[in-house]
């Protein structure tokens, strides 16, 4: 740990950005922990009160390791328990809006476009709720230069709601949350008799 | 109390209203409403046989209504005087009472609230302050758990006077708790609810723990708390002895309470912030350290008192640290909570210092005030120039000393309530009020003497009195050094900087003007600074849109401790002038010259203010013949 020299720290860094501008009204009474779910179902070292303790403190390299800055989806529960009113995610949100930016990679398995057959409808654009799913002109093998659906890793939480919503199979969250693993999955546990695929 | 009632200079009057205040120091009138009791109070002997025989029970406000009281009541056994009331709210009008009273008839159905003017010299408010109702905290559950309480529920349970004669029992089925909770800051230090620190619950929280574990070791209590706040006189050291009792203290706010639905028992999650790690600990009882807040009437009686309120809603004392207990208003004093939330040793030491300001009063034949009165020119005022008053004064008063009592009646100050910050003075449009010891024809004439020689090399500084001249007068003794090209000019506050005396300076071809005053919470004069604040942003506006230099106009709130701050501005401005060409400079000036005049126009008509105009101006070039002309 240490006290940079710079002129800009990164509580400052964390304030400029929208969402992100009270976090030093923080004085550590531990309600946002004690009321969030992912530490307390998910990842133990999850902790939002440490994370926001990091940025006043200047620990970028520490808080951009931490569980915190990728985990947090915004669900808000600690926003209306907080005594200071800080938007909690809001800070959060900042603190890994600068990771990615500085060349931090989130834990998560984000969501990927299958680029040969997204035909950008925008279906899943507009079900993000993370607002990380926008449509760009992109030169894609065999098809040239057509308009698909990108995701920003830095804003998608692995939801999945781009994979339900798309009519054609072309996004989703690789490896355990395809809809042919959910399938196979739902079919395992459902054991149907006398069905073979 | 007893002995209070019993001093015959003493008259305690209970179940009475302030109705109406009216008058000033010295000679308040106040208009009482003594509620209707239905029980003559020369009559009653307190024996207490109308409430033994009535048969209603409503639930007793006095024990947090954990218990009953009867529609035939006293607040409380230890009530001064002891007189009964009849509740007619609840009363079913039996007349068992009176059966009871028998001979004494000492209770009178009929009886109605009376209203009573009283001469009054000073008034002490101690109006006290109440609690948050912790059940909008849904989080808490306070009033869905039955076993999570307040600490004022606490207090009732624990009394050995109190409805269970102090055997602390659980709500839900009467068990004395094995383990407790107390959670501190409930509704305070909250943005959602009170952002303040309600200054004695911590210690309020260890005492009760204490007391708790003193008369019953085997109970185990753990205290929720964000921060302990333990700085007066032996507090720190009674914190050592609750620790060492056994209490724990868990620092962290908790988040949540469950409850278990068999047994009542309640969970409270938190984290615990020195492990850093959520807990989930099970008790058979919690207490609420709620916040203490302003009474719910505190509004009505601010207007009442006409004194104001602080943000918050307590009410504001005249200066937060060298006359906490003095009201804005002469002859009205706070004493305890009503004034902010603090504890016994501090509303204790609050109300002495009031009744020996109170005394003060009522032991003087006069009573001295500043000489800077505000005076109006009644023939002036707008009410009677065109028939309407305008009420710009009354409104920028910071004591409410203006009275207005019709449109067409002019403004009327008075004397008694005006502290001489001269904010009516400057805001009138009409020029229809004026300052003793500070009217615009003296301040022009130092003006014109500070401007008389050379005046586009000058920076004149408009001072406040309290702040920024004290910065001035620091920095002088502290040898700081600044321009020699400073001229300052007193005023009692920046409220009294008139926008004429700006025009009228760079009018004379002032170089650059200082508009200096208090930092926003620290004026004398209450809202006087916030005034003068405005003004001098429609100032800045206005000299910008005449494209004048920047810098030649500047605004600073220097405080009396800032003598660096005041050499800094200082020299500041001087960089200004200096980096300016000169004959740039006085084209500047004379650009603005003819504006300056135009917004001067009806200045002259001021009363005085030609006459000094002349007589300056002969002064002046008096002085100018006498320096070319060496002796």
């Amino acid at each position: 740990m240490s006290h940079s020299g710079s002129s800009q720290s990164f509580a400052d860094e964390v304030k400029a950005i929208p969402g992100g501008e009270f976090v030093e009204l923080c004085f550590s009474c531990g309600t946002c922990v004690s009321k969030c779910m992912i530490q307390q179902k998910l990842e133990p070292e999850y902790n939002p009160r440490r994370l926001l303790r990091m940025v006043i403190m200047d620990m970028k390299e520490d808080a951009f390791d931490s569980p915190t800055t990728w985990l947090c989806s915004a669900c808000d529960l600690c926003y209306p328990a907080c005594p200071q009113q800080i938007h909690i995610s809001g800070v959060i949100t900042a603190v890994k809006e600068i990771a990615v930016e500085q060349g931090g990679k989130t834990t998560l398995k984000t969501a990927a476009v299958d680029q040969q057959t997204c035909v950008s409808c925008g279906l899943c654009a507009e079900a993000c709720p993370y607002e990380a799913i926008s449509l760009v002109q992109t030169k894609v093998p065999y098809r040239g230069l057509v308009q698909v659906a990108q995701v920003d890793p830095g804003k998608c939480m692995a939801c999945g709601l781009c994979s339900a919503v798309c009519r054609s199979t072309s996004i989703g969250v690789p490896d355990d949350y395809t809809d042919k693993a959910l399938m196979e999955n739902l079919w395992d546990w459902l054991q149907p008799e006398g069905v073979t695929f | 109390m007893v002995d209070a009632a019993r001093q015959p200079r003493i008259d305690v009057r209970t179940y009475t209203e302030v109705e109406k205040v009216e008058g000033f120091v010295g000679n308040f009138k106040v208009t009482l409403r003594e509620k209707a009791k239905h029980v003559l109070a020369d009559r009653c002997n307190g024996c207490g046989d109308c409430a033994k025989v009535c048969p209603v029970e409503v639930p007793n406000y006095f024990e947090m209504n954990l218990a009953p009281r009867k529609a035939a009541y006293v607040p409380m056994s230890q009530s001064v005087p002891l007189i009964y009331n009849i509740d007619l709210d609840a009363c079913i009008h039996c007349y068992k009472c009176v059966e009871a009273c028998g001979p004494l008839e000492a209770i009178d159905f009929s009886q109605e609230d009376k209203l009573v003017e009283e001469d009054i010299g000073a008034i002490i408010v101690a109006t006290g302050f109440s609690h948050f109702d912790p059940s909008v905290m849904e989080e808490y559950g306070y009033s869905r758990y039955p076993n999570v309480i307040t600490s004022m529920e606490m207090e009732r349970l624990n009394n050995s006077a109190g409805p269970t004669a102090g055997n602390l029992i659980r709500p839900s089925d009467h068990k004395n708790p094995k383990r407790l909770a107390f959670i501190n800051c409930v509704g305070s230090r909250d943005k959602r609810y009170n952002p303040s620190c309600s200054n004695f619950c911590c210690m309020y929280s260890i005492k009760n723990a204490v007391l708790l574990k003193q008369m019953n070791p085997d109970v185990d209590i753990t205290i929720y708390y964000m921060d302990i706040r333990t700085p007066s006189k032996g507090y720190e050291e009674f914190y050592d002895r609750a620790r060492e009792l056994g209490i724990h203290f868990t620092q962290g706010r908790p988040s949540m309470i469950t409850e278990d639905k068999e047994t009542h028992n309640l969970f409270v999650h938190s984290e615990d912030i020195t492990l850093g790690k959520v807990i989930e600990e099970e008790y058979d009882m919690v207490m609420l350290n709620q916040a203490a807040i302003p009474q719910p009437d505190q509004d009505h009686m601010s207007s009442v008192l006409n004194v104001a309120q602080s943000p918050g809603g307590w009410f504001m004392e005249y200066h937060p640290k060298l006359r906490p207990m003095d009201s804005p208003t002469d002859g009205i004093f706070f004493a305890g909570a009503c004034q902010g939330p603090k504890d016994i040793p501090s509303s204790v030491a609050q109300g002495s210092a009031a009744a020996s300001r109170a005394s003060r009063i009522l032991n003087s034949e006069k009573w001295e005030i500043e000489p800077t009165v505000a005076v109006v020119w009644p023939e002036r005022c707008s009410a009677t120039t065109r028939g309407r008053a305008c009420g710009i004064c009354a409104k920028a008063c910071p004591y409410g000393a203006i009275n207005i009592f019709s449109p067409e009646i002019p403004a009327e100050v008075v004397t008694a309530k005006c502290h001489g910050c001269g904010a009516c003075v400057a805001e009138c449009p009409e020029d229809a009020i004026t300052q003793l010891h500070y009217t615009d024809a003296q301040i022009l004439a130092q003006m014109r003497a500070l401007l008389a020689d050379k005046p586009e090399e000058k920076i004149l500084a408009f001072r406040c009195h309290w702040c920024s001249y004290g910065g001035a007068d620091l920095a002088g003794t502290s040898h700081f050094e600044y321009t020699a090209n400073e001229r300052g000019m007193r005023v009692m506050c920046s409220a009294r900087m008139d926008t004429d005396f700006i025009y009228e300076a760079y009018r004379l071809g002032a170089g650059a003007v200082l508009y200096s005053g208090c930092h926003p919470q620290d004026c004398h004069y209450i809202t006087g600074q916030l005034i003068g604040a405005k003004r001098a942003e429609r100032l800045k506006k206005m000299f910008e849109r005449m494209e004048m230099t920047d810098g030649r106009f500047r605004v600073e709130w220097i405080s009396a401790a800032e003598g660096d701050k005041y050499a800094r501005v200082l020299n500041e401005m001087q960089t200004v002038l200096d980096n300016m060409d000169k004959d740039e400079l006085r084209a500047e000036i004379e650009r603005l010259k003819p504006d300056m005049e135009k917004r001067l126009k009806k200045f002259p008509n001021v009363p005085g203010v030609s006459e000094s105009m002349a007589y300056s101006d002969t002064l002046v070039s008096a002085i100018n013949t006498q320096k070319k002309e060496p002796a």
